[in-house]
């Protein structure tokens, strides 16, 4: 339902010139203890489109992400100032619910992480957990709406109660892409999905990300700038902490303006 | 009413709470426009919570008045019991009840409740443990000071003759006591001494050959093998040891002309240190395998063998890890209990000879509690005196040994 | 360096000098690995000393000692007035019956102290088993039958052959006539070895042929049982806490030390405090297993909570950030993944506190668990013994054929304890999990 309603107002969007922000943030700073992550990131994310995050290790990409849906609480010592607003409110306001919050904002692991459970109890435990489903066959729907979405359906379809765990790496990051799916988010945010995974696998799941981005808000960080060229909108190029540039991909790419982005994708360093 | 009715009305009253509850919670999300909403068992869980969490609540002040009655007649306070009580908890269960369906609406924070009472359930649990120690403390502290009103602390520390007998007429030979310590500190000593002698080398050389020279087989199957002996009740340990440890060397030294009594410290002495044996060795074990490889590396690239590299190398390197492991087991030596009851005597003598009985203050703590006790006489508060002391002394050997191993794991890591 | 190394650098390691050291380094490395050695197999031959002494003393006390008598179940004796009113029959003189056998047997036998050395051949038990056969079956009045009954102690330690014949008569507790005496009953084959089932299933007894460990094993179960339900709780609940949801901070940092603290408080300690908490604060009944489970539940907490700890810890952090990226709170989180993710470690250490909770005897010394009781308990409130405090009791017994009582109940133990930690190690095997 929801669902439908935002694949309307993204094709209204898209005759529109302007484009329609999910993700404002203003000045945020994270800290781990004294540690100053990062520095005053504004950036904004555009609706229903991929938005690639590159840049060195330790630039601060993985810790910008998980502000997005405050994964960062679950880590001691981590402060988090300035704005981040989702649809306009900010999720750092006192009285949101974090839960709910990451329901909204579904998250993909770097590493595969599957629960040892069986496949179909991976992506029914998101719904359940929410009372998405009203009985055993809106479940049912779910799971294996969410599966043929995560283009996983065909290949687990006669194995749906054996253990994810036991799946190939490339099907296990799926399976948490299927999973992330079932809890009807309206952005994913995918932390080098791909890392662990072979090219084959790799080249899957990106085609599955092109496709993801017609309902959903994508926001990926990455190492690859191959990948990252491929698969994204927009692109944001973080170092030490701070976004150096942003703007679409393709410009971003072809003619950056910073000559330290230029330098990095360049393969001058990073 | 008594309590067990009460309980089952209590029970009723947040069963019906439970389905009232789901059901309008079920009406309230299906009006709701959020996205999520609380599940409806959730809600029935709130409702259920505010049933509950009060009348029990009231039930524990209750009980802790009960400990300091307030002055009152019989009468009244057993029309209080029976009527004020039952009443006051039901109406506080009846009010939970409706207040919280009141409030059902879809956006009540009641995950929120739910996991808040969860969170203060964790905590209780987690504060047992301190109110253990607490209650250890105060108990020992309480008897204690209650002894020395009795004995003065001097002589406790200090004395050397120890008969706590108090006599049952006053007019009775020795009827006061004695309660010099000294004889059972050199007792359990002597008796840790013993048990040492045998735990530390045959533990710390096992270790040493399973970790430096033992194939991955040989361990497998002997190292369990030796923590048998750490899985066998001190009570068997003190059986082998009156039995057969104790009457073994009774009859060597008959044999060789040596007045052995069969109750000697070396028998008990003996069998303690076997069944601490499994404890120095996997504790050495642990701390010879944290000696980084790089040190052995080193030593066996300048051409040492090993028994040169574990000598002038390892052995140094883990020997602060080892002094905390022989810390750890020596505080072991002197609690254990079951060993000295049945192996050690009960006459305090004031002797370092292996050969000779000697008394432990394990064996005194049990010897002066066993049996019928008056709550008010020296011997019994004397116990309790010698388990503040035992408790102290095996604390402060721990504290030290856990920061020792501690300071040396930090080195290595 | 010296001038002497420089000039032999490179040509000495050819020397006599270096040669002769390697060996004696050689000889040296050996000698060490000997006598590491040596101390395992020293550790491992006392271990096997242990077993070897308890085994070859306790494997008797699973067979008893019966003596076969032809029993008269005289009328005059047991039902004078020929009503065979069942009350009547239930209080009638069964020793009698014994003692008439006996004397029928042995009918040289006259004098009053010999009579009472030969009616002690047969334990006094005897007269309860003729009287549940006569309950059973009022027929037998007035007839004669074999009967095999238990036997005394001391002929029980003879048919063993735990008395040594050969020795001086003064110095034996079974005198020459009772020895004759045997000898008769045993050429007729009278005397027969048969298994002990009242070992399994009577309480404690004065008379050591009649006693049991029933009794001692049904208070350990109900001990036991009492220390699990509160320990397991407790120790996960705050192993949980401690483990995924305590924020550092100086208030949990003390539960933490105190833990490790007290796991290596002396058990006796624990005693002394449910002795003065649970009984003389609370004042729950004495000798029960209540106050036992209680005090042994206090001991095993800190052992389960470690235990508990490790396995949770295990588990990877992927998990929690799976659950928590869909949007579970952390609650959701610990107990729908992580808890079930560690039970099996939790599990193991649970059975490993338990096990050590059975062996533990000191504690339950100091709340009157140590009392005679000939009675099998039948609630957590009634007074009982457990089976090490039973051990415990037998040991001291001066009795000969208590020794082999002990070692019987030894084994038993053991047996007990063998059990659960096979079944903490299965329990490891089977789900341990490798991250």
């Amino acid at each position: 339902m929801n669902v439908q309603i935002q694949a309307e107002k993204s094709a209204n969007a898209g005759m529109d010139v302007a484009e329609e922000f999910v993700i404002e943030t203003r000045n945020v700073d994270v800290f781990y203890g004294d540690n100053h992550a990062i520095k005053g990131v504004s950036l904004n994310i555009p609706k229903h489109q991929v938005t690639a995050l590159i840049g060195p290790s330790g630039c601060g990409k993985s810790t910008y992400l998980r502000c997005l849906n405050r994964m960062n609480d679950t880590i001691e010592g981590c402060r988090v100032e300035g704005e981040i607003l989702l649809d306009g409110l900010d999720i750092y306001a006192s009285g949101v619910d974090e839960v709910l919050l990451r329901a909204r904002v579904g998250m993909v692991f770097q590493k595969p992480n599957p629960f040892p459970k069986s496949i179909y109890d991976n992506v029914a435990y998101g719904p359940r957990i929410h009372g998405l489903a009203a009985n055993k066959d809106e479940l049912d729907d779910i799971v294996l709406t969410s599966l043929e979405r995560a283009g996983l359906l065909k290949e687990v379809q006669d194995r749906l109660h054996s253990m994810g765990t036991g799946l190939s790496g490339g099907q296990q990051q799926r399976l948490c892409i299927a999973r992330a799916l079932a809890v009807r988010p309206e952005i994913i945010l995918m932390d080098e999905p791909c890392s662990a995974l072979d090219p084959i696998a790799t080249a899957k799941v990106e085609e599955l990300i092109d496709e993801l981005k017609e309902n959903y808000t994508i926001i990926i960080v990455t190492h690859s700038m191959q990948q990252a060229a491929r698969v994204s909108q927009k692109t944001a190029f973080f170092h030490l902490g701070d976004v150096v540039e942003s703007g679409p991909t393709e410009k971003v790419f072809t003619s950056p303006e910073d000559e330290r982005t230029q330098g990095y994708i360049t393969g001058r360093f990073g | 009413m008594s309590f067990y009715p009460l309980l089952i009305v209590l029970l009723l009253m947040s069963a019906v709470g439970y389905w009232f509850g789901s059901k309008k919670a079920l009406g309230a999300v299906r009006k709701s426009t959020n996205f999520i909403t609380p599940r409806p068992h959730q809600f029935g869980l709130y409702v259920v919570i505010w049933a509950l969490v009060p009348p029990i609540l009231l039930g524990a002040i209750w009980i802790l008045m009960q400990v300091t009655p307030l002055q009152m007649e019989v009468g009244l306070s057993q029309q209080v019991n029976r009527v004020l009580f039952p009443v006051i908890v039901l109406l506080a269960a009846g009010g939970g009840l409706y207040f919280s369906l009141q409030k059902i609406g879809p956006d009540l924070k009641v995950r929120k409740t739910i996991e808040g009472l969860v969170y203060i359930v964790l905590i209780l649990a987690s504060i047992i443990s301190i109110l253990t120690t607490i209650g250890i403390v105060l108990s020992l502290l309480f008897e204690t000071i209650q002894f020395f009103k009795k004995v003065p602390m001097s002589e406790f520390f200090f004395g050397l003759t120890w008969s706590p007998q108090t006599a049952l007429r006053a007019d009775q030979v020795g009827s006061s006591g004695a309660f010099g310590s000294i004889p059972l500190f050199t007792g359990t000593l002597l008796i840790t001494c013993i048990a040492m002698c045998v735990a530390v080398p045959l533990g710390l050389l096992s270790a040493i050959y399973m970790t430096e020279y033992a194939s991955q087989r040989f361990r497998s199957v002997v190292k369990p093998m030796l923590e048998i002996l750490a899985g066998i009740p001190t009570v068997v340990y003190g059986f082998f040891a009156a039995l057969t440890v104790g009457v073994f060397f009774r009859d060597i030294g008959d044999a060789i002309g040596i007045d052995i009594v069969s109750e000697s410290a070396l028998a008990a002495g003996v069998v303690m240190g076997m069944m601490i044996i499994p404890f120095v060795s996997s504790l050495s074990d642990d701390i010879i395998m944290a000696v980084p490889q790089s040190l052995r590396d080193g030593s066996y690239g300048l051409g040492a063998t090993k028994s040169e590299t574990v000598r002038n190398v390892i052995l140094p390197a883990a020997l602060p890890g080892i002094v905390g492991a022989v810390l750890l087991a020596v505080s072991r030596a002197i609690g254990e209990t079951m060993i000295v009851v049945m192996a050690a005597g009960f006459a305090a003598n004031l002797t370092a000879n292996p050969l000779e009985a000697v008394t432990t203050v394990t064996v005194q703590i049990v010897g002066l509690l066993v049996g019928d006790q008056e709550f008010d006489s020296a011997k019994t508060l004397a116990a309790f005196a010698l388990a503040l002391v035992l408790f102290i002394v095996t604390l402060c050997l721990n504290v030290i040994a856990l920061l020792v191993v501690r300071k040396y794991r930090e080195k290595y890591d | 360096m010296t001038e002497q190394t420089q000039d032999t650098a490179g040509s000495n390691w050819n020397s006599e000098k270096f040669t002769k050291g390697l060996a004696k380094r050689k000889r040296a490395e050996v000698r060490f690995r000997r006598i590491g050695l040596l101390a395992i197999l020293t550790a491992l031959t006392l271990l096997a000393i242990l077993l070897f002494s308890i085994f070859s003393k306790g494997y008797t006390a699973f067979v008893q000692t019966y003596v076969t008598l032809d029993i008269t179940f005289s009328e005059e004796v047991i039902d004078r007035n020929g009503t065979r009113d069942p009350e009547e029959l239930r209080l009638a003189n069964y020793a009698k019956l014994v003692q008439n056998a006996l004397r029928a047997k042995f009918p040289e036998v006259t004098s009053r102290r010999d009579l009472r050395a030969l009616f002690s051949l047969v334990s006094n038990d005897a007269a309860d088993t003729l009287r549940d056969m006569v309950a059973d079956d009022p027929d037998l009045i007035g007839r004669t039958v074999p009967v095999s009954l238990l036997a005394g102690d001391d002929v029980d330690m003879v048919t063993k052959g735990y008395i040594d014949r050969a020795a001086v008569e003064d110095d034996r507790r079974v005198k020459d006539r009772e020895l004759a005496w045997l000898d008769i009953l045993e050429a007729d084959g009278d005397i027969s070895l048969r298994f002990n089932r009242g070992f399994f299933t009577n309480g404690d007894s004065r008379e050591p042929e009649k006693a049991g460990i029933a009794g001692a094993m049904v208070g350990s179960l109900y001990t036991l049982v009492i220390t699990m339900l509160i320990a397991f709780p407790i120790g996960v609940m705050t192993a949980i806490y401690l483990e995924e949801f305590a924020p550092r901070n100086r208030f949990n940092d003390l539960i933490e030390v105190n833990i490790n603290n007290l796991a290596a408080v002396p058990s006796i300690v624990f005693g002394l405090l449910g002795l003065a908490i649970f009984l003389n604060v609370a004042h729950l009944p004495r000798s029960a297993p209540l106050v036992g489970g209680l005090t042994l539940a206090l001991m095993t907490l800190p052992t389960i909570i470690i235990a508990a700890r490790a396995a949770i810890r295990a588990v990877p952090d992927s998990i929690r950030h799976a659950a928590l990226g869909l949007g579970a709170s952390k609650q959701q989180a610990a107990f729908h993944h992580i808890l079930p993710l560690s039970m099996p470690g939790i599990l193991t250490g649970t059975i490993i506190g338990l096990s050590q909770a059975l062996g533990e005897t000191a504690p339950l010394l100091m709340i009157g668990m140590v009392a005679f009781i000939a009675d099998i308990p039948g609630s957590i409130n009634d007074p009982a013994t457990v089976m090490p405090v039973q051990i415990f009791l037998w040991a001291d017994s001066p009795e000969r054929a208590f020794v082999e009582k002990t070692s019987g109940a030894i084994m038993v133990l053991l047996g007990f304890l063998i059990l659960m930690n096979a079944l903490a190690i299965f329990l490891r095997r089977k789900f341990e999990r490798r991250w």
